[in-house]
């Protein structure tokens, strides 16, 4: 709450134009009171617990009971798990998509580039019912090996892997999008330099192509990690029952459960996992963007 | 890869990704959009037995889509115009006004960002619920508010930076007024782009669902909120496809008028690219 001294700071000589801090004004409280004041008051309330005679002491035995619950941990591990093997597919697949945007100029390229954002558009809750008709039991695949006489699918859906595949799906176009801006710094002239020694494809994208979009590169994971540890619609809709991933885990505990203070313990775990990647990347937005 | 720059074959990788995307991306699609105009398409048939109209009545004459709509635009409508309200007049102080912590402020739209975006509801959640606002239409509205800040910011900001101030000091100089030149210089030049951010930012919230879901229910009934429920507990299939189809009209609004600002470089470097 200390970024605004508005009042303070009307009629004083420090300020040129007092003006812009009360047209910014409204917008900075609601950041402070919906995002910053929640994350503290999320840490001071798990911490900070009431005992039987209602007085309020220090004490860590929600995230005690956390690590200690096996079926907490278990939730955690699958949400673990799915941000790994999400987002080394995710990378798999959207590395070489952007460095075959990154040098092709031809109509087909625009094609790619097009389908490649295309989930961007295309809200995730219709993408889950979409998943369903599909991969699901009786779905479209299974028609059509039944049409050919070969046996069903074992359908991703339900199981850990359906929310893999859902958000894999979901986050291809910002990651194409990261990497290919990345990709944007990689000059023409050193790539054919490397070629004319004598470089291969491979030892040009080792040596050449990759150092220079690690940053891109990292970049994408972190992103795809904050948004997997708080993805919510696909894991709730195409994820197993149990063990589920946090999303789920924290609202059904948070509504379902009635239990705030445990669903808000879950919460800072959450955060506590994404610090890095979280402040690496706001560090890479904001190094991108002066005012 | 690298080889298209230096071959001018066919381009098989190409056609190999555009094979591969459209099967992955187009084909789902096109078996929800199938569904909606679908009245029998039992199992085993790879095509359905009979196409028609028949559940789109069914699911129009449905009370609970009718009033998902309303809540949904409703919903929609005062976030965009409040945000609107309060992050335009801001956008301009950010882009043309020197105060002091300018760049702190600035910057501090990117907090929310840092953190995993569900465990930050929750913790809104937890203050809600000592202010009664679990379940209210206005508690929905303050975290969707929250939500689209940063776009209505940053995305006016750049818009306003990029209007040439040449024109604005030229009008100024044969006596314009200080409102006079916004109007007639700043705003038509800046306008095209804030315009894209308060779509974006409609559309936003239109599909937000999270803390729709987490806030409102089970009062707050938006849109993305009941497909889950027919998703869950619908056995029948076309109702879902209908209102799919229903709902992925802003989207596609979005992709008709913002594609040209998502395809462009700026677009993934704000989001650190």
């Amino acid at each position: 709450m200390t970024a605004l001294p508005a009042n303070d700071i009307v009629g004083t000589k420090s300020s040129r134009r007092p003006t812009g801090l009360l047209l910014v004004a409204a917008p900075v409280l609601l950041v402070c009171w919906l995002i910053i004041w929640p994350i503290i008051s999320a840490i001071i309330r798990t911490v900070w617990l009431p005992d039987t005679a209602g007085e309020r002491r220090f004490s860590l035995e929600t995230y005690q009971f956390f690590f200690s619950d096996q079926y907490s941990i278990n939730n955690l591990m699958v949400t673990l798990w799915t941000t790994a093997v999400t987002a080394l597919i995710l990378l798999l697949i959207c590395l070489p998509i952007a460095l075959y945007l990154r040098f092709a100029t031809n109509r087909i390229a625009a094609y790619v580039q097009g389908l490649a954002i295309f989930p961007m558009f295309v809200p995730s809750i219709i993408l889950s019912y979409a998943f369903i008709r599909v991969l699901g039991p009786n779905g479209t695949v299974d028609l059509l090996l039944n049409a050919v006489h070969l046996p069903h699918i074992r359908s991703p859906y339900l199981t850990p892997w359906g929310p893999v595949l859902g958000l894999v799906w979901d986050n291809i176009p910002l990651t194409v999008l990261i990497l290919l801006s990345g990709l944007g710094n990689v000059s023409n002239q050193s790539i054919e330099a490397a070629r004319d020694v004598g470089a291969g494809r491979i030892a040009v994208l080792w040596h050449i192509i990759l150092p220079r979009i690690s940053n891109s590169l990292l970049v994408a994971v972190s992103f795809t990690v904050l948004g997997i540890f708080s993805a919510f619609t696909l894991p709730y809709v195409l994820g197993p029952a149990a063990p589920e991933m946090m999303g789920p885990f924290m609202q059904r505990t948070f509504r379902d459960l009635n239990d705030p203070t445990t669903a808000i313990t879950q919460a800072v775990i959450a955060f506590g996992f994404c610090i890095v990647f979280g402040l690496f990347y706001v560090y890479s937005v904001a190094k991108n963007r002066a005012p | 890869m690298a080889r298209a720059l230096i071959e001018k074959r066919t381009d098989w990788t190409g056609i190999g990704f555009a094979a591969v995307l459209t099967i992955v991306i187009i084909f789902p699609l096109l078996v929800v959009g199938t569904w909606a105009f679908t009245n029998v398409w039992r199992y085993p048939s790879v095509i359905p037995q009979e196409f028609g109209l028949k559940f789109w009545q069914q699911t129009l004459a449905r009370a609970d889509v009718w009033s998902s709509i309303t809540t949904s635009l409703s919903l929609s409508v005062t976030v965009t115009l409040l945000s609107c309200v309060i992050c335009l007049p801001a956008a301009y102080a950010f882009a043309r006004m020197e105060f002091p912590a300018r760049n702190l402020l600035f910057f501090s739209f990117l907090a929310g960002h840092a953190f995993p975006k569900f465990g930050l509801l929750v913790a809104i959640a937890g203050i809600f619920l000592q202010l009664n606002l679990i379940a209210t239409f206005w508690g929905v509205v303050l975290i969707q508010l929250v939500g689209t800040l940063l776009f209505m910011i940053w995305i006016p900001v750049a818009a306003f930076q990029s209007v040439d101030r040449r024109m604005e000091e030229a009008a100024r100089d044969v006596g314009a007024k200080p409102f006079r030149v916004f109007w007639s210089i700043t705003l038509p030049q800046a306008g095209p782009t804030i315009a894209a951010a308060v779509l974006l930012s409609f559309v936003g919230t239109f599909y937000e669902t999270e803390g729709a879901w987490l806030i409102g229910a089970p009062q707050i009934r938006t849109l993305p909120v009941l497909m889950i429920s027919f998703i869950n507990n619908q056995p029948v299939i076309q109702y879902g496809a209908v209102l799919s189809v229903i709902l992925w009209v802003p989207s596609f609004a979005a992709l008709l008028f913002a594609r040209r600002i998502i395809s462009s470089g700026s677009f993934a470097r704000g989001f650190g690219g």
